[in-house]
C-alpha cells in the first residue's frame, strides 16, 4: 500500500503539469453540471416550492364585484376558499416611472389558504394606514424596498402615498413581467381610498383542490354555478407554474447537454491520456513487476492515480459551482428565477459520484494493459512497423518534403491512439462551434430585436391624456419609426378552462411587423398568426380556425401564419384591432406600441417622450429576453474555456505518444542526414496532421449541427424555430487558427530539444 | 522461508513432482529448464512461426552462498536463463526449485511476491524508476515488502552508506553517473535482504574504475554469504565467481569451479586440473 502511494506520488510529481490540465478538466466538467443542474431546478420547481409554503389555491378567479361566492365552497372536490379578496387596477408611480398593478386587499391576519410568503419587512399592519406589501419579483423589477414611498394612482385620479411594508413571494400568479399587472397587497381601506367606486373593483376568490389534475373540471362547474357573465377571468397552476418557470429550462437544458456532451470528451480525453502515460511509462511499469508489484497491484496503482485525480477535481469543482452560483444568479432577471436554493444532497451526489465513477472508467482500459506488462524490461514496445505504405512511398518519390512525409506517417502508425486523439479533439471542436453558434444567436437578438419578435421597444399608454394628444406628441417624435395601437385582450378558450393573452396589434390593412417564420401575417379582419407554443397547446395547425371569448364574446380566428414570440409564455395570439370591433367585442384601451428608429436607445426615447408630455403619458419599455440569455453567455464562455482544456489533453496525449515512439528513429534518421530542422518538422507535423483533421471533421459538424439544434431548442420552449443563426466567420477563423497553432506548440518544444541532441547521444539506447 | 512464500503464493497447488536432490544445500535448482520464443510472438508450445529455443534443457545448481557467474557469446541465452529463474519469464519446460519449492509453474502474482523477499535484480541498463529519486527508489521495494516508513528509511541510508551515495539521496537518477546509478540499482536489490541475488551484465554498461568498483562490492558482499548468481561476458567478473557455467546456443557447454588464485610458490608448481 505504501509502495502504491509512493509511486502515485513521484509519478505526479513528474507529470505535474498534465495532471493540473485532468484536475482542471473534471473540475470544470462538474462545475457545468452542477450549475445546469441547479439552474434547472431552480427553473423547473420554484412554483412547486412556493405553492407548498403558501399553502396556495391551484384556481384564480377574478368575479365581479356583486358575484356570490358561496356556491363556490360546496362544489365537490374544493378543499378550501380563499377571499374573495377586493381587487382594483391602478397605477404604481416611482418619479417618472410607471407600472400597472393590481390591489388586492387582505386584511392583516394571515389567511389559511393562499398565504403570501413574507421575504422582507412585514405584512400589513391595522396601524399602518398607508402601508401596502409587493410581490416580490414586481418589488425587484421596480427596484422598490420596505421603506421607499411610492403614489398609488387610481383609475379614475385618485391620488394616494403609500410606503412599502414589505415585500412577499405568492404562487398566486407567475413572476413580473411576463405577468402584469403587479401585485401589491394593500388594507381594505386603502384600496377604498384608492377606487372608491365599487363597480370599478373586483373580486379575486381562490380555490384549494383535493386532486390538482380535477382543476379543469372544477373551473367548469364554478364557471357553471357561477355564470359565466361573472367571470372575468380564470388562471390555474399550471400556466402559472409555466410562467414562473419560463424562460428557464433553456439555458439550463442547453448547459446540462453540454455538461454531459463535454463529459463523454473529457472522458474519451482522459482515457486517451492515460493510455499514452502507460505506454510512455511501459519500462517503468515492467521495473515494478520486477521488483514484486503483482498484476493487480499495477492495475491498481494506474486506477488509483486516476481516481486521485477525479477526487481532487471533483471537490474543485464542487467549491467553484458553489461560488459561482452567486454571481451566476445576477445575472439572470429575478422574473427568470427568484432564488437558486442550493441543489439537493441526491443530485450533488450523483453528478459528482457518476464523474468520479466516469474517470475511474476511464483509466480501465491503460489499467488493464499496464496489468499485462511482462516485468522484462529489455524489449520496449515498439509501434507496429512495417513497410512504408504505398502511399507513403508515392509521397516521397513525388518531391514532397521528406520530413512532412515522415511525420504524416508517423501520426499514424498507432491506429487507436490516433483515432482517440482525432475524435477526442474533433468533438471538443464540434461543441465550441456549437456554442460559437449560441453566442451568434444571442448576439443577434440583442442587436435585432425584431428577428425574434420584439420590434416595439416601447409602450406608450394616453395616461393622463387623452387618445388624440398622446398620438400628436408621438408622431411629432423624431425617434419613433413607427406606431401601432395595440390592445392585450384575455381570451377564455374552448372548454374554458384557462385564459390566453390576445394582441391587437395594428389592424389589418397596417399590421405589426411580427416575426412571421411559416404563412404570412394577417391581411383581413378574421385573420391572426399564432405562436408555436399556443399550436402545440391547441394542436392547431397553421390554416385552421379557431374560437375563443374574448370579453364574452364569440370570435373566429383563422390562423394565416406561425409567429416567434418570446413573451407570455410562447402562447399568444396576434391580430389587427379591427377583428374584435367587426366581432362585436368590446375593444380594451388601447396603447401604441413603438418601434424606434435604428440606433435610439428605449431609454432615451422614453426620456423625450416624457419630456415632451410633461409626464403625463405612461411610457413602458419591452422586456428584452436577450437579457435572460445574457447568462449563458457566460456560461458558454465557461464551457469552451473548459472544452479548449479537453482538446489540450487530447493534443499533450497526442504529442507524448508521437514523441516517444518517433525517439527510437531519431538518432537513426539523424545519422542518415535529416537536419534538426526537417526533424524538428516531422516531429511537429505528426501532431498537427492529427489536430488539423480533427479541427476540421469538428468544425463542419458543428457548423452544420449549430442553427438545428437551436432551432430545435426554441421550438421545445415554445418561442418556436427560425431563431438560430452560424456562428460567426470571424469567431470561427479565430478558433481554428488557435487549435491548430496550439497543436503545433505542444509539439515543437520538445521536438526542439530532440532535434538538437547531439547525434551520439540520440544513437545511444 | 522460501517454503512458505511459495505455499502461501500457490495456495498450496503446487505439488512437487519430482524432489532436489536432498541432504545438500542447494538453494537454486534447475532441471532440464526450456524456453522457446516463437516469432509471431507466442510463447513457446505450439502455434505457427518459427521457434527459437533460446534455452535448451539446462540443469543447474546453485548453493547457499556460492557466487555463480554464467558465460557465453551473445545469443547464447544467458539472460534469458536469468529472466526464467527470476520469473520474469515463464517457463515453456523443465522444473525450478528454490529452497526445497518448486516455483516453475507460479502465476505472475505469485512470483512478485516471492520477488519481493527472496530474489534481487541488477541489470546492465540500471533499470531505476527514471521519476523517482535515489531514496524513492531504494526504498520503494522495502515498502513493497511491508516495511514501515521510518524501517525503510533506515534500510536506505544503511544501503547508500554502505555503497557510497551517502549524498545522492534525493538526487534524480539521470542525473548520476553510470557507476553512481548502478550502485543505486545494487541497493535497491539488496534492499529486503534478498536470497538470491541476480545480476545481468552489471559492468557491460560502466567503464574500468566503475566495473573495478562494483565487482568488489559484489565480492564484498559474497563473502558476507550472498548467493550470487552473476551473467556476464566479462572474463574479470567471472573470476570473482566460485563457479563458471559457459552457456552456448542455449545448453550448458561446461560446469566447473574456478580454483581459489594461489600465489605461485615456486617455478614448475603443477596446476591441477579438475574436470
Amino acid at each position: 500500500m505504501l509502495a502504491v502511494l509512493r509511486w502515485i506520488r513521484s509519478d505526479l510529481r513528474a507529470r505535474a503539469a498534465q495532471a493540473v490540465v485532468t484536475v482542471l478538466v473534471v473540475a470544470g466538467v462538474v462545475a457545468a453540471l452542477l450549475l445546469s443542474a441547479t439552474l434547472l431546478e431552480g427553473a423547473t420547481n420554484p412554483w412547486r416550492g412556493l405553492f407548498a409554503q403558501t399553502h396556495g389555491a391551484q384556481i384564480w378567479l377574478r368575479l365581479t364585484p356583486q358575484a356570490d361566492v358561496a356556491p363556490l365552497a360546496r362544489i365537490s372536490g374544493v378543499a378550501a376558499v380563499a377571499g374573495p379578496y377586493a381587487t382594483a387596477a391602478a397605477t404604481l408611480v416611482q418619479g417618472p416611472a410607471q407600472a400597472p398593478v393590481q390591489l388586492r386587499a387582505m386584511t392583516p391576519a394571515m389567511p389559511s389558504v393562499g398565504r403570501p410568503l413574507v421575504r422582507q419587512g412585514a405584512w400589513l399592519r391595522a396601524s399602518d394606514s398607508s402601508g401596502v406589501v409587493l410581490e416580490a419579483s414586481f418589488a425587484q423589477a421596480v427596484r422598490a424596498a420596505p421603506g421607499t414611498r411610492l403614489v398609488i394612482d387610481g383609475l379614475d385620479g385618485n391620488s394616494v402615498q403609500v410606503r412599502v411594508a414589505g415585500i412577499a413571494d405568492t404562487s398566486d400568479q407567475g413572476f413580473y413581467p411576463d405577468q402584469t399587472p403587479g401585485l401589491v397587497w394593500v388594507l381594505p381601506g386603502l384600496l377604498r381610498r384608492v377606487e372608491p367606486i365599487a363597480r370599478h373593483t373586483e373580486e379575486a376568490v381562490g380555490l384549494r383542490v383535493a386532486d390538482p389534475g380535477a382543476a379543469g373540471l372544477i373551473v367548469q362547474q364554478a364557471v357553471t354555478e357561477l355564470g359565466a357573465s361573472d367571470v372575468v377571468s380564470v388562471r390555474t397552476w399550471t400556466q402559472v407554474e409555466q410562467s414562473m418557470a419560463r424562460g428557464d429550462p433553456l439555458p439550463g437544458l442547453l448547459l446540462a447537454l453540454f455538461g454531459l456532451v463535454a463529459l463523454g470528451a473529457a472522458v474519451i480525453a482522459i482515457a486517451n491520456a492515460t493510455g499514452a502515460r502507460v505506454l510512455v511509462q511501459l519500462e517503468d511499469l515492467a521495473t515494478l513487476k520486477m521488483l514484486g508489484f503483482s498484476p493487480a497491484q499495477v492495475i491498481g496503482v494506474v486506477l488509483a492515480e486516476n481516481a486521485a485525480l477525479g477526487v481532487a477535481g471533483t471537490a474543485a469543482g464542487l467549491v467553484t459551482a458553489r461560488l459561482l452560483a452567486g454571481p451566476l444568479l445576477q445575472g439572470i432577471p429575478p422574473s427568470v428565477v427568484t432564488a437558486l436554493a442550493p441543489l439537493p444532497a441526491g443530485w450533488v451526489a450523483l453528478i459528482a459520484g457518476g464523474t468520479e465513477f466516469a474517470v475511474i472508467v476511464a483509466a480501465a482500459v491503460p489499467g488493464w494493459r499496464a496489468g499485462r506488462v511482462r516485468p522484462v524490461i529489455a524489449i520496449r514496445h515498439p509501434p507496429p512497423s512495417g513497410h512504408l505504405s504505398r502511399l507513403a512511398r508515392a509521397a516521397l518519390l513525388s518531391r514532397l518534403p521528406p520530413a512532412v512525409v515522415l511525420g504524416t506517417r508517423a501520426a499514424f502508425l498507432r491506429r487507436l491512439p490516433a483515432a482517440l486523439t482525432v475524435g477526442g479533439l474533433a468533438v471538443s471542436m464540434a461543441m465550441i462551434t456549437i456554442g460559437l453558434g449560441f453566442a451568434a444567436t444571442v448576439d443577434d437578438v440583442q442587436h435585432h430585436p425584431a428577428d425574434i419578435g420584439l420590434a416595439a421597444a416601447l409602450t406608450v399608454s394616453p395616461g393622463q391624456l387623452s387618445a388624440a394628444q398622446a398620438l400628436s406628441i408621438i408622431a411629432s417624435d423624431r425617434d419613433v419609426a413607427a406606431d401601432y395601437p395595440s390592445v392585450r385582450a384575455d381570451a377564455l378558450l374552448p372548454g374554458e378552462t384557462t385564459t390566453i393573452t390576445t394582441l391587437g396589434m395594428g389592424d389589418s390593412a397596417r399590421p405589426y411587423p411580427f416575426h412571421v417564420v411559416q404563412g404570412r401575417t394577417y391581411r383581413a379582419p378574421g385573420e391572426a398568426v399564432a405562436s408555436q407554443g399556443l399550436l402545440d397547446a391547441l394542436h392547431l395547425q397553421v390554416g385552421e380556425l379557431v374560437r375563443m371569448a374574448i370579453g364574452g364574446v364569440p370570435v373566429i380566428f383563422r390562423i394565416v401564419g406561425r409567429i416567434i414570440e418570446p413573451e407570455y409564455g410562447g402562447q399568444v395570439l396576434g391580430y389587427g384591432i379591427d377583428t374584435l370591433s367587426q366581432a362585436g367585442a368590446a375593444v380594451p384601451p388601447v396603447s401604441y406600441s413603438l418601434v424606434l428608429r435604428r440606433g435610439v436607445t428605449a431609454d432615451a426615447a422614453a426620456a423625450h417622450l416624457l419630456a415632451a408630455s410633461g409626464g403625463r403619458l405612461s411610457v413602458a419599455e419591452a422586456t428584452d429576453p436577450a437579457s435572460q440569455l445574457g447568462a449563458v453567455r457566460m456560461m458558454l464562455a465557461g464551457l469552451i474555456v473548459v472544452l479548449a482544456l479537453i482538446g489540450l489533453t487530447s493534443l499533450f496525449t497526442a504529442s507524448a505518444v508521437g514523441l516517444r515512439d518517433q525517439l527510437r528513429d531519431v538518432g537513426a534518421l539523424r545519422a542518415m542526414g535529416l537536419t534538426p530542422m526537417q526533424l524538428t518538422t516531422a516531429l511537429v507535423t505528426s501532431t498537427s496532421v492529427l489536430a488539423l483533421i480533427a479541427v476540421g471533421a469538428g468544425a463542419a459538424a458543428g457548423l452544420s449541427l449549430s442553427s438545428r439544434l437551436i432551432n430545435l431548442a426554441a421550438q421545445a420552449y415554445g418561442i418556436g424555430a427560425g431563431i438560430g443563426r452560424p456562428p460567426s466567420t470571424a469567431a470561427m477563423v479565430v478558433a481554428i487558427a488557435a487549435a491548430v497553432a496550439v497543436s503545433g506548440l505542444t509539439a515543437t518544444i520538445p521536438a526542439r530539444r530532440l532535434a538538437r541532441m547531439p547525434v551520439a547521444a540520440a544513437l545511444e539506447p | 522461508m522460501i517454503g512458505q512464500a511459495v505455499r502461501r503464493a500457490a495456495g498450496r497447488r503446487i505439488a512437487p513432482a519430482s524432489g532436489p536432490d536432498r541432504g545438500d544445500s542447494a538453494l537454486l535448482q534447475t532441471r532440464g529448464l526450456t524456453k522457446v520464443f516463437r516469432s509471431d510472438g507466442t510463447r513457446g508450445g505450439g502455434g505457427r512461426g518459427a521457434a527459437v529455443s533460446a534455452v535448451r534443457g539446462v540443469d543447474l545448481r546453485v548453493t547457499l552462498g556460492e557466487f555463480v557467474a554464467v558465460m557465453g557469446p551473445s545469443g547464447s541465452g544467458k539472460s534469458t536463463l536469468l529472466h526464467l529463474i527470476g520469473g520474469l519469464e515463464p517457463v515453456t519446460s523443465g522444473e525450478i526449485w528454490l529452497q526445497g519449492q518448486r516455483v516453475d509453474r507460479l502465476s505472475q502474482a505469485a512470483w512478485a511476491k516471492l520477488r519481493r523477499r527472496h530474489v534481487g535484480f541488477v541489470f546492465q541498463f540500471f533499470n531505476l524508476v527514471s521519476n523517482m529519486t535515489v531514496a524513492d527508489n531504494v526504498e520503494l521495494s522495502a515498502l513493497l515488502s511491508g516495511a514501515t516508513r521510518r524501517q525503510a528509511a533506515q534500510r536506505r541510508e544503511q544501503l547508500l552508506a554502505e555503497l557510497g551515495l551517502t549524498g545522492k539521496a534525493n538526487a534524480a537518477p539521470a542525473r548520476l553517473s553510470g557507476g553512481e546509478q548502478q550502485r543505486v540499482a545494487l541497493a535497491r536489490a539488496l534492499a529486503n535482504q534478498p536470497t538470491l541475488l541476480l545480476a545481468d551484465e552489471p559492468t557491460g554498461n560502466l567503464d574500468s574504475s566503475n566495473t573495478a568498483d562494483v565487482l568488489r562490492l559484489l565480492g564484498r558482499l559474497n563473502g558476507r554469504g550472498q548467493s550470487i548468481l552473476l551473467v556476464t561476458h566479462d572474463a574479470r567478473a567471472a573470476s570473482l565467481a566460485d563457479r563458471v557455467i559457459h552457456l552456448f546456443d542455449g545448453m550448458v557447454a561446461d560446469d566447473a569451479p574456478l580454483l581459489p588464485q594461489q600465489p605461485p610458490k615456486a617455478a614448475g608448481s603443477v596446476v591441477r586440473l579438475r574436470g
